[in-house]
């Protein structure tokens, strides 16, 4: 698939207008969420209290009922938050700043995020190893680990696993994700990092994710690359240097 | 220490937050709890009372949390400040540690528990400050008293 003249500059303007949009809303969801998870312990805390006192059977049984959603709403609003606080720790500093950051801690705010792809269909299995801090943009890794999760889950149908691995390197770091999805076959192999490639259908995305990733491991002074067979699954490998010290490793 | 119940201001313009922190807080602790939605008024508070924590929103319209805290700074150098904030950027924050010799900034969602333990040794410390500057202004005055007698 080709882009008409200026289509991929274009393109990524949209996806920066909408990443701007989406840390805006997800600046907004913070207070009232806040505000929420705050009342609920207040309510709970008060049902409580109510239910360890003296009341008629009916009466209770509404305490109980109460006491029932309450909880649930409680772990509704743990879900909330622990979503808006890894969409403000991936958004933080879009900036090309580097400093240094836990990657384990962002491919688990990915996973978070890329929950959606999931749903029930794919098991996720986590084996992370103890990594030094990374001189890194932590917003421009995390989108790299977000595109490479969700490209993982669109390449399994129906049922699955994903699997995230890290290990400390010399001087450096590696990250492994591996899908069981249906592989990249040998024609396409070559094209899988250039711009424009994608085997999605229209809509699902623009085949810029890949090329934008290698920019991004680049600038990082790392390496991306992938090992496949067709049906048997994908692992794309990243090793990211610890210490990499020129600037600009964002955008 | 001060026999006085502390005081917590909140400055937050939407109303939902300090309704929930307020709530919170009297459940918690035995501390007074004043909330403004409007930062004028709550300049008023800090000329008219002792506060001994103050915590402040920062995107809010007439003035921005940062330039509020300066102004409590000034007006009760004692009290502590804390910036509570969805809008976290590392130059707000910095900024706020610089100008404002701030406490504490926590991030909205805030942790209730998180942000308890803050408030309360926030409290504890508005008023050993406040015990040192009493102390001190009475070693003053022996001291002067005492430089008389031998004079």
């Amino acid at each position: 698939m080709t882009h008409p003249d200026g289509g991929e500059n274009s393109e990524l303007h949209r996806l920066a207008s909408l990443g701007r949009t989406l840390a805006g809303l997800v600046h907004e969801i913070g207070t009232p969420v806040a505000s929420l998870a705050s009342n609920n312990e207040v309510l709970l805390r008060g049902l409580d209290s109510l239910a360890a006192a003296d009341l008629p059977a009916d009466i209770r049984r509404k305490v109980e009922t109460l006491r029932d959603l309450a909880s649930v709403d409680r772990l509704a609003c743990e879900r909330l938050t622990t979503l808006v606080r890894g969409v403000k720790r991936l958004a933080r500093g879009a900036s090309a700043e580097l400093v240094a950051a836990d990657v384990n801690e962002l491919l688990r705010d990915s996973l978070q995020l890329a929950h959606h792809e999931f749903k029930l269909r794919i098991t996720v299995e986590t084996d992370l190893g103890e990594l030094a801090p990374v001189m890194c943009a932590p917003h421009s890794l995390g989108q790299v680990f977000l595109n490479l999760l969700v490209n993982a889950a669109q390449a399994i149908e129906g049922q699955g696993r994903i699997t995230v691995r890290t290990r400390p390197a010399p001087a450096g770091i590696d990250v492994w994700i591996s899908d069981t999805g249906r592989g990249i076959g040998p024609a396409d192999r070559e094209k899988v990092f250039s711009s424009g490639f994608t085997t999605k259908p229209p809509g699902a995305g623009a085949g810029l994710g890949l090329a934008i990733c290698k920019e991004i491991i680049a600038r990082h002074g790392g390496q991306i690359d992938f090992e496949s067979s067709p049906g048997a699954g994908a692992t794309f490998h990243i090793r990211i240097p610890t210490g990499h010290s020129s600037g600009g490793a964002g955008e | 220490m001060n026999n006085e119940q502390p005081t917590v201001l909140l400055i937050d313009d939407e109303d939902m937050v300090i309704t929930s922190l307020r709530a919170y807080l009297q459940l918690e602790t035995p501390f007074q709890v004043e909330g403004c939605t409007d930062t004028v008024r709550a300049i008023d508070v800090l000329k008219s009372r002792p506060v001994d924590v103050v915590i402040s929103d920062y995107l809010m319209p007439k003035m921005n949390g940062i330039q509020l805290l300066k102004a409590a700074k000034e007006i009760q150098p004692e009290a502590t400040r804390i910036l509570l904030t969805g809008h976290a950027d590392k130059q707000s924050a910095v900024q706020a540690i610089n100008e404002v010799a701030l406490y504490q900034y926590v991030e909205k969602p805030w942790d209730n528990m998180t942000l308890l333990m803050v408030i309360r040794n926030g409290v504890e410390r508005a008023q050993l400050l406040r015990e040192l500057r009493d102390s001190q202004s009475s070693l003053r005055d022996v001291r002067a008293r005492l430089i008389k007698a031998f004079l």
